[in-house]
């Protein structure tokens, strides 16, 4: 067990905490945010997908104790009201089937645009690539993002 | 226009108790309308503040102008939670933004609630506009009644009741307290709207899920949090209908956060304060096994299924016969199996991501064994697939399928509510996979119309059970590609070949989907066009013209067309994302790998060994509705199966090779 302060979602936390505990389980279990889900346990399937400093990670292979001092961001706090262009887009492309996989999905996006603004097709397919739909919501998630770039980003 | 009533799925009591979510207030009594029995009013008691009128089990008004519409089947990722809300608030005429979806627990008042075979529209359309039209009818009514008009001087739009003759109107919460003193009728005296007056139904109305889902605030079975709780894994045997023999659990005792160990039916269990503590603990957990099927292979299974399809199979020049293999396939949805369950000494209460909450809530009863108050409730589920459909074969079945069972073990040995939750390993080896399948089909070379299909399937002791469209799966496989290598052999054109035995709705979609394709324009080299057609369970009818460019034997899905028939449609946009996703996963189903098995062992665990279809796989999809005002049929499960042999036929189409059997094996390309 070791101390670990980090920064979630804009605020500070202080947990005592096995150091080698993967981030996913500290962000649903320990502080209760269920937003980001479980879906692999081995970082192949994105639907544990949160920001660390800005960048997507998969948080079900990231141990507690790299997160020492840094920011992350779920999907709680992409936005106060749900408001992200991100999640608008989401909306209006009706992206979601079960949604289990969206949370991942959107933060992935979120990553992506940061880095690239205006991605193409074949940029954006490929920096999702490692985030699984078995829905197969694929087409829309692309469409989501390519409107966004259109409407002038993040 | 009829009423519904079913002797088998409604109940026949005069009242019901029936408890709504948090928020709601409760509900005491309500009246059931139709089945013969004579109307009794709808009754209201004050709640929270509010009042509500509620004429059935689906709807209640509350004189805040919220309406509760209480859904009776289970959100998959079909889009059920909001097109049957639609159904019910169109005829209620309610004002679609002051609409509360309600999930209904498991409960018989509800009639039936097994969500599968693609039949939530199919058999509760009429049902749920009877249901929605009998409140309408009610509230208009009481505003007659207050006004001193007739009825039939007034109607209703947009949660409100208004006066033809005159600037009188009212709003559904101003109404609350005169309905409930009214009569609800019989659903059979009382008129369905107008097609032309529909305002919900056949609309895109968009997902009511969709803003919890984007904000990370929908609730799914893995994050349903209960004071108190525990988190739980389960060693199960890792060859099929194996047992524990003995365990030692000292190691996993010593995990941080463990705290017990818990003998069950079907594995060891061990109990946490944390998920994360209940899978070290289980790494630390010494189990050994005895028993099961340990000689079991897919490999020597498949062998025998292709042999015995082969008997009596002799090769003539007047006949085509051809054999075509489907493996093991596992559901694989995106949330793995879990349950939580809280058994107390005279009640219980269970949360399970499931399709079938009255046979969970069964399971569950066994299990628990308390008398008193039980409670099953459903929260979203993270796909489904008809893997959340049943919980045991029958029979000698192996338990180590049932989650529900599992969770209500444990929580009854700890005294606390325990979440039982499947690693994605553990989904994957427990699954109850699409079972490995040959089927032979046969037909005179002068007439497609001799074709006789048999299929062998391999049963127990491998769980098996429903995935999406079942033994639709192998039957359009082997059907739609027979019917490609006959029109091959004959030298007519798949197209062509159809016109002359598919009846009219059925070659309807054909032509559209081959028609949208451009079915006969020149491909490139490399490239090809494959078309198939399918009706599964007979109803929706679906074809889809695939086009792929195979390179270096690697093929590429490049574009998928689709035309659907599925009679009225309640939502468009909802019917193009169950076509698109069904592609999808028949697309994974192709040309992905296999679950095999091997001594008696489900040899794969994860996507990395059973991997899905990515989003730079996916192809362009175009899809076409047919518009018809048939009765609605179901849409789940009626895209997939038809997507494989359109691919298999454009594979042919594309490089003259004949691949029979899914998932492709590519060493058949090279």
């Amino acid at each position: 067990m070791s101390e670990n302060t980090f920064n979630l979602n804009g605020r500070k936390q202080k947990i005592e905490i096995e150091p080698d505990t993967p981030l996913l389980w500290v962000i649903r279990d320990t502080l209760g945010y269920t937003g980001t889900k479980y879906g692999c346990g081995m970082g192949l399937c994105g639907a544990c997908t949160v920001l660390l400093e800005g960048k997507a990670v998969r948080s079900c292979i990231t141990p507690i104790s790299t997160v020492e001092g840094k920011k992350v961001v779920t999907i709680e706090g992409l936005s106060k009201s749900g408001d992200h262009p991100l999640q608008k887009a989401w909306l209006e492309e009706q992206v979601a089937q079960c949604g289990y996989c969206q949370p991942g999905q959107i933060m992935a996006a979120a990553a992506l645009l940061k880095t690239n603004p205006k991605p193409t097709d074949e940029e954006i397919k490929s920096a999702m690539s490692g985030n699984l739909c078995r829905c197969g919501t694929y087409l829309r998630i692309t469409k989501a993002i390519r409107r966004v770039v259109e409407e002038g980003g993040v | 226009m009829k009423s519904y009533c079913s002797t088998e799925s409604m109940n026949r009591r005069d009242f019901i108790k029936i408890s709504f979510a948090a928020g709601m207030g409760m509900v005491i009594a309500v009246a059931l309308p139709g089945c013969g029995e004579k109307p009794s009013p709808g009754t209201t008691i004050k709640g929270d503040a509010v009042e509500r009128f509620t004429p059935n089990v689906f709807i209640s008004v509350g004189d805040n102008e919220e309406i509760a519409i209480t859904v009776h089947r289970q959100e998959l990722g079909q889009g059920v939670r909001t097109a049957l809300t639609q159904i019910i608030a169109d005829e209620l005429c309610a004002k679609w933004e002051n609409i509360r979806v309600v999930q209904a627990p498991a409960d018989d008042a509800y009639g039936d609630q097994l969500t599968g075979g693609s039949q939530s529209i199919q058999n509760n359309y009429v049902f749920l506009r009877n249901a929605g039209a009998v409140g309408r009818e009610v509230l208009i009514s009481a505003a007659a009644e207050s006004w001193g008009v007739e009825k039939t001087t007034c109607y209703a739009e947009s949660g409100m009741v208004f006066h033809k003759d005159s600037s009188k109107k009212e709003t559904f919460g101003k109404l609350v307290a005169l309905a409930a003193k009214q009569d609800v009728p019989f659903s059979a005296t009382v008129d369905n709207k107008d097609p032309s007056d529909l305002k919900f139904i056949g609309m895109s109305m968009k997902r009511v899920d969709g803003p919890d889902i984007v904000t990370g605030k929908a609730i799914y079975g893995l994050d349903v949090r209960v004071p108190g709780m525990l988190f739980a894994t389960v060693a199960r045997s890792p060859v099929v209908g194996g047992k524990q023999a003995s365990y030692k659990g000292e190691g996993a005792l010593g995990v941080k956060g463990v705290s017990q160990i818990v003998p069950i039916s079907n594995g060891v269990a061990v109990v946490a304060d944390s998920t994360w503590a209940a899978i070290q603990g289980r790494n630390a957990l010494e189990v050994t096994w005895e028993g099961g099927s340990a000689d079991l292979s897919s490999d020597l299974l498949e062998k025998d299924l292709l042999e015995k399809a082969s008997r009596g199979a002799q090769a003539s020049a007047e006949d085509l016969t051809s054999f075509y293999t489907v493996s093991y396939l596992s559901h694989v949805p995106m949330e793995p199996m879990n349950c939580l369950a809280d058994v107390k000494s005279d009640s219980f209460e269970v949360w399970a991501p499931t399709q079938n909450p009255q046979g969970a809530l069964d399971k569950a009863s066994a299990a628990a064994n308390v008398k008193g108050a039980k409670k099953l409730n459903v929260p979203l589920v993270g796909g489904a697939f008809g893997r959340r459909l049943e919980l045991s074969l029958g029979g000698a079945s192996p338990i180590s399928v049932d989650y529900v069972r599992e969770a209500t073990e444990i929580s009854k040995a700890v005294g606390a509510p325990v979440h039982v939750v499947w690693t994605r390993e553990d989904d994957i080896h427990n699954d109850m996979f699409h079972p490995l399948s040959v089927t032979r089909v046969r037909a005179k070379l002068s007439d497609i119309k001799t074709l006789k299909s048999s299929r062998s399937q391999v049963g127990g002791p491998v769980p098996t059970g429903n995935f999406r469209a079942v033994n639709m799966i192998p039957e359009a496989f082997a059907h739609e590609i027979f019917v490609d290598e006959f029109a091959a052999a004959v030298g007519i054109d798949p197209v062509e070949l159809r016109k002359s035995f598919l009846p009219d709705r059925a070659l309807a979609v054909v032509n559209l989907a081959a028609e949208k394709a451009g079915w006969g324009t020149p491909m490139e080299a490399g490239k090809g066009r494959g078309i198939a057609y399918h009706a599964t369970w007979g109803v929706t009818h679906v074809a889809q013209v695939a086009e792929v460019s195979v390179q270096n034997g690697q093929v590429t899905v490049q574009r998928v067309v689709c035309a659907v028939d599925c009679g009225v449609v309640v939502n468009p946009d909802i019917v193009k994302a169950q076509m698109e996703g069904g592609i999808a996963f028949g697309l994974s189903c192709l040309l992905k790998k296999p679950i095999t098995i091997s001594g008696g062992q489900v040899q794969q665990s994860n996507f990395n060994d059973y991997p899905i279809l990515r989003i730079d796989e996916m192809p362009a999809v175009e899809v076409y509705i047919v518009e018809s005002d048939e009765s609605p049929t179901g849409i789940g499960e009626m895209s997939n199966p038809v997507t494989a042999p359109a691919v298999i036929n454009a594979i042919y189409a594309a490089t003259g090779k004949r691949l029979r059997s899914m998932p492709i094996r590519t060493s058949e390309l090279s």
